[in-house]
């Protein structure tokens, strides 16, 4: 049994049909990613499973249980974690208090939460520094940095990642995908990502959205393999759009 | 020099109620983007649960104290539950109205049952004051600057040692994000309006036996300490606190060396100057609204 199961997925903001009958399942233990232009879907799937947007049809199975219609705060304490699109650190909060509040989820006392917190600047040692700036004083790299560790403070089961790389120098996209795959030996990830090459450089397998469908899944190798799907999803063979 | 000293006691002391109003505007703009116009109402209710209680039937100063102020921790989550919940999903228009709305009721409601003539509450202590030097500092004022010291060093304490404190932090700077995290936005934006209910009835309970117990006296403070939050810096904790305590002083001493008439005239002039010269206030904008 997949540890998410995503069927005939359709979501609608308003008149607008954004997912119009999505499936993909996502097997324990392993990183898939989600790949596709601005508007395919990609976000809106992501939203779904953490509970943001309300499926109007379609079923969505985690560890083989309805989740679809469940609210936010429900389902990442069910153990899914959804680091978004755009980071959204806290700007008022320093990084450490940002990273506890990743451990809301659980029922933990603060000092654990802390010692924990103070544990997670070992996989980020880049932000240790800064553990007591203010959210809106870093760089988008560290943003980064912060949003995965407080994603990770939730202990998920499954880590859904929006867009990691976005507006990120090539050196820290490296970094940023660096962690995604020290991650993976403990969290099951579903990624989103623009940049096909990294995206599926780190994955067992990956789906490429076209205007809210699934129009191709398979190993990276297979997805490289198309020739036609690989030109207009992916970028190009060779190129690099980091 | 006697009457200057004089002077910024008691326009501390004022101020300080004006602080804690504002404190109370600032704390659910914060958490739900929206102007509360019934800030003032909930000082008023607050005095005359004391007046039911304490004059009224009798009970001891004390004893009326802790329960108005438990009655105004429901009140707040009445007022949360019925005004803003079931309009949170709309945009914050609808909100304003509501609690314009809300004032409103409140208000009439109070002047049903106790007619437009204006009730008298005893202050805490029996002596009226001491005098220090060349200062007279009235018992009712030192009691007013003491609990607003308190509150201020409690206030910080809570949301910026407290875990709780930063949930509800978080929550007034992204609820979406918040939710994610698995923080309970609509459990922290109730203890928001616990919490500014009782700090705005504290406030009321602590002025009424200084002005008048009457139906007007919440929205005379809330006026000023609306003021009080733009001079401070609108959303800023600090510059409600600040803008509370230099307003009261300002009025004071207008009202003392210039014209009495014009006492909280001084108070709008002010908020007029900083809206033309200084609209961002003391303290400004220092966090940006998202990174």
């Amino acid at each position: 049994m997949p540890l998410l199961e995503i069927r005939n997925l359709v979501v609608r903001y308003g008149e607008i049909e954004a997912l119009r009958g999505v499936t993909i399942a996502v097997e324990q233990g392993q990183v898939v990613t989600l790949l596709g232009a601005n508007g395919a879907g990609k976000s809106t799937t992501l939203r779904a499973i953490s509970g943001l947007a309300k499926p109007a049809s379609g079923d969505i199975l985690f560890d083989g249980h309805s989740i679809a219609g469940l609210g936010p705060e429900a389902i990442v304490r069910l153990g899914i974690s959804h680091v978004p699109e755009g980071r959204r650190v806290f700007p008022g909060l320093s990084v450490k208090e940002n990273i506890m509040l990743g451990a809301s989820n659980r029922k933990v006392g603060a000092s654990q939460i802390s010692r924990e917190a103070d544990a997670m600047f070992d996989l980020f040692p880049d932000i240790r520094a800064f553990s007591n700036a203010l959210g809106w004083t870093l760089s988008g790299g560290q943003l980064q940095m912060v949003a995965v560790a407080r994603g990770l403070m939730a202990k998920p089961r499954l880590l859904l990642l929006d867009e990691p790389s976005l507006g990120l120098a090539p050196v820290i996209v490296q970094a940023v995908f660096r962690i995604i795959s020290q991650i993976r030996k403990d969290t099951t990830v579903l990624l989103v990502e623009q940049n096909a090459r990294m995206g599926l450089s780190v994955a067992d397998h990956g789906f490429v959205l076209e205007t809210g469908r699934i129009v191709l899944g398979g190993k990276p190798d297979e997805l490289w393999g198309n020739e036609a799907i690989a030109a207009a999803y992916l970028g190009g063979h060779a190129k690099t759009h980091a | 020099m006697d009457l200057v000293l004089q002077l910024l006691f008691t326009g501390i002391g004022i101020g300080a109620v004006y602080a804690l109003v504002a404190l109370g505007f600032v704390l659910i703009f914060r958490a739900t983007n929206v102007v509360n116009f019934a800030q003032g109402e909930f000082s008023m209710v607050a005095a005359y649960l004391m007046v039911v209680f304490s004059v009224d039937l009798g009970w001891p100063y004390w004893l009326s104290f802790l329960i108005a102020l438990a009655g105004m921790a429901l009140f707040g989550v009445i007022f949360n539950l019925g005004v803003y919940y079931p309009l949170r999903h709309r945009t914050y228009l609808p909100v304003i109205i509501a609690t314009i709305g809300a004032s409103i009721l409140l208000s009439n409601s109070v002047l049903a049952i106790y007619g437009p003539q204006p009730q008298v509450l005893q202050g805490w202590f029996d002596t009226p004051g001491i005098q220090l030097g060349p200062v007279y500092l009235d018992s009712q004022y030192l009691l007013i600057i003491g609990v607003t010291i308190l509150l201020v060093l409690f206030n910080f304490w809570f949301f910026e040692k407290t875990l709780l404190g930063k949930k509800l932090q978080a929550t007034s700077q992204d609820k979406e994000m918040a939710s994610l995290l698995g923080i309970s936005v609509s459990t922290m934006i109730m203890i928001t309006f616990i919490y500014s209910a009782v700090l705005g009835g504290l406030a009321g309970i602590l002025v009424a036996p200084v002005l008048f117990v009457s139906i007007q006296m919440g929205s005379t403070i809330a006026l000023k300490a609306f003021a009080a939050t733009i001079i401070g810096g609108f959303g800023d904790v600090a510059g409600a606190i600040v803008g509370g305590l230099a307003l009261g002083v300002i009025e004071t001493f207008g009202a003392a060396y210039i014209s009495v008439p014009y006492k909280d005239g001084f108070a709008f002039l002010v908020l007029i100057a900083f809206l033309v010269f200084r609209p961002q206030g003391i303290f400004g904008e220092r966090v940006a609204e998202k990174a």
